[in-house]
């Protein structure tokens, strides 16, 4: 045999070894309802969901009892409820909080699709549960709620958007790395994200006090739970920073430095423990490094040296002192250098 | 009406925090709402804060909405600001709005107010349902005097299914220039989601304008990536993402892979494995990182994750940090919920360092 054959062999058996891991064979014995083979064996849905061509907005949800199953399946292989292993478990979840969350008559749209459960249901005859309920753009195909849409009004469909907590499934996407993507996703269409998200979702990070107590922070046993501050966070916390300028003070004001590294004891600059490498600030041409980096970040400088420690920066930075002009070669501003802040501070005794 | 408390109590931080959350609706009168969140905390010293207090009204077709109270502003490419006033939008049902907003910025704590204020204002239109364009201005003003003036616009569109637009960008008029600039555009093709990201930051933008530091950053952080998502199975997922990275004038990147497999249909276990490298600027080192979690039954959950971090220049802060936990919890059907974790670390600050975490939760709920 040659070597490529037993090579794709043993993949075979590996692929069928991990199939069950995998997710491509389940060991549970419950399963999605066989609704493909009973389409195609021409069975109406409503021979076993009796009722639902007239059913209101409450009620019942015409799951098919056992009886239902037995009027075809005579002698059935198993004495327990076919229900149990046969997708009511899959499905009655979703059925009552779309009975509780939604204003839907299928009495209503039966005669609009002249029957034909399929119109919606357009998905009914795959495997995966989540696909029975029709998704909101195929509702979309014959209520265009156009404006409807552009006003953000949900109502008309949905009893109380927020306190659904649904997971957008089929017109929003919140995949990838959505921490970094959200911003510019939600410039346009801000009130779109309202729809689900109330203030403080944004306030836990834009706010000017920061939130303390983080999701990540308190779920420590959910490993898998997604965040910025996972695992040995502090560690890597001033590499993560100096690799993105910005990103710490999206949620930390710039005195959330210096409150906790004087916590910590791992200030002031000039111990052992000195936040800066060697080389930071040197007497010579150039200063050293820490002029390069406050002017790719200043957020961070401004972390541990703001407020009355930027006076450390103006005793260097002055006409005439070892530090010289601060501003870039490129520098611009239309403020007034005499009046406004924080041009005064240097400029406003004529210096 | 809804509320939430969450207590937090470390032995080093400033403890016990907490937070309180509050949010009413009534589906008498839908038109109004409301939402409270604060934080509480009792060390060094007795303190407390209000995050958001505000008052949403709307008109019941979606023609206007006003906020009133402390919120976050964040509309079009104006720089998200936590306000203390009000907010308002009008729509039409051809797409046109128009958003109006101003009051005085948030203060931590109770610190003390200059004579600041803030208006401004945003004009979008949609077409045809597919794509919006905003135009957005704000100024600000501290002390008086005009801090910062910004000119934004925006765009989002959805020409087909598969394909997804997102832009948005901002020009500084106090010290002109752009100062914040972003651009998505995703693909999703059957089991792949594919986006591509570009963005030009400026540091300096992100600092109060009284602050000396923000007439420092004149540097723009630039970076172009992209993002890929594969649902390999369904239960297995690989993220992968890389990104090109302009600070200052060096050069840098990032990229990481993370892969996840869950072991049942419910996702109540899982294993994953994540390998990431960054090299910008001073900051350069690899990181790999691996979860478990997995359900023992009779309510219980064990998890461990896993991380090694190796910095390319250790500057005596170790030529490792590996990182450790290992966590247990148990769930009552009664609501009750208690864990425990053991974690460890060898770290910049702490040579060797073990810490014992616990939680215990009760979640109650009335209707």
């Amino acid at each position: 045999m040659r070597v490529s054959h037993a090579l794709a062999i043993l993949v075979l058996f590996a692929v069928a070894a991990c199939a069950g891991v995998l997710g491509l064979r389940s060991s549970d014995p419950s399963h999605p309802f066989e609704h493909r083979a009973h389409v195609m064996k021409g069975i109406n849905c409503v021979e076993c969901h009796a009722g639902v061509s007239t059913a209101g907005d409450t009620g019942p949800l015409h799951f098919p009892s056992d009886a239902d199953c037995r009027r075809c399946h005579t002698k059935p292989h198993d004495e327990r409820a076919c229900s149990g292993c046969h997708g009511e478990s899959f499905v009655r979840g979703a059925a009552e909080l779309a009975r509780e969350h939604l204003r839907f008559e299928h009495a209503n749209h039966m005669p609009a699709v002249n029957g034909d459960c399929v119109h919606c249901h357009t998905a009914v005859a795959e495997t995966r549960p989540e696909a029975l309920r029709p998704k909101m753009a195929t509702c979309f195909g014959c209520h265009k709620h156009e404006d409807q849409w552009t006003l953000r009004d949900c109502d008309g469909c949905h009893v109380d958007l927020t306190a659904e907590d649904t997971p957008p499934a089929s017109h929003l996407v919140h995949d990838g790395d959505w921490i970094r993507e959200h911003g510019v996703r939600a410039a346009s269409e801000r009130d779109l994200c309202s729809s689900c998200h109330s203030e403080r979702s944004c306030a836990a990070c834009h706010g000017v006090g920061t939130v303390p107590t983080l999701p990540a922070k308190m779920a420590f046993d959910d490993v898998t739970l997604p965040g910025l501050h996972r695992a040995g966070f502090r560690s890597r916390h001033g590499d993560e920073g100096r690799a993105d300028p910005g990103l710490c003070t999206t949620c930390h004001s710039e005195n959330s430095c210096i409150d906790c590294h004087t916590a910590s004891h791992v200030s002031p600059a000039g111990t052992r423990h000195s936040p800066h490498p060697p080389g930071w600030i040197t007497t010579g041409a150039g200063g050293g490094e820490h002029g390069q980096q406050a002017r790719i970040d200043p957020v961070s400088c401004a972390g541990c040296h703001g407020g009355a420690g930027e006076q450390l920066c103006v005793d260097c930075h002055r006409v005439g002192g070892p530090g010289g002009n601060p501003h870039g070669s490129d520098f611009r501003s239309t403020k007034n250098k005499l009046r406004d802040l924080p041009c005064r501070l240097c400029h406003g005794s004529g210096r | 009406m809804r509320a939430d408390a969450v207590a937090d109590t470390q032995s080093e931080t400033e403890s016990p925090t907490g937070l309180i959350v509050l949010q009413g609706q009534d589906k008498m009168r839908p038109w109004v709402d409301a939402e409270g969140l604060v934080w509480a905390g009792a060390k060094p010293d007795a303190t407390g804060d209000v995050l958001v207090l505000a008052i949403h009204l709307r008109e019941l077709h979606g023609y206007g909405d006003l906020r009133v109270g402390r919120f976050v502003l964040a509309t079009g490419a104006v720089f998200p600001v936590q306000l203390d006033g009000a907010d308002g939008i009008g729509r039409t049902p051809w797409g046109s709005s128009l958003e109006a907003f101003g009051g005085v910025p948030v203060v931590p704590r109770f610190g003390s107010r200059a004579y600041d204020w803030l208006v401004g204002a945003r004009l979008a239109q949609t077409l045809a349902s597919k794509v919006t364009v905003g135009f957005s201005y704000v100024q600000r003003r501290e002390y008086g005097d005009i801090s910062n003036q910004e000119l934004g616009a925006d765009l989002a569109a959805v020409p087909f299914r598969w394909l997804d637009l997102a832009a948005k960008a901002a020009y500084d008029l106090t010290s002109p220039g752009i100062s914040d600039a972003r651009l998505s555009a995703a693909v999703r093709v059957g089991a792949v989601r594919t986006e591509v990201f570009a963005s030009e930051q400026s540091p300096g933008r992100l600092l109060p304008a009284t602050s000396l530091f923000s007439v420092l950053g004149d540097f723009p952080s630039q970076r172009i990536g992209g993002t890929v998502r594969w649902w390999a199975a369904p239960r297995l997922d690989v993220l992968v993402s890389g990104a090109g990275q302009l600070v200052g004038r060096e050069l840098g990147g990032n990229g990481w892979i993370r892969s996840t497999l869950r072991l049942d249909d419910l996702g109540s276990g899982s294993l994953g494995v994540e390998v990431r490298r960054v090299d910008v600027t001073t900051a350069r080192w690899t990181g790999v990182r691996v979860v478990g979690a997995r359900s023992l039954g009779g309510g219980f959950r064990f998890s461990s994750e896993i991380e090694i971090v190796v910095p390319d220049e250790p500057n005596r802060r170790g030529v490792a940090w590996p990182w450790g936990l290992i966590a247990c919890s148990w769930r009552a059907k009664s609501g009750w919920e208690v864990a425990g974790a053991i974690e460890a670390a060898s770290s910049p600050q702490y040579r060797y360092e073990a810490n014992a975490l616990a939680r215990i939760s009760r979640t109650l709920e009335f209707r």
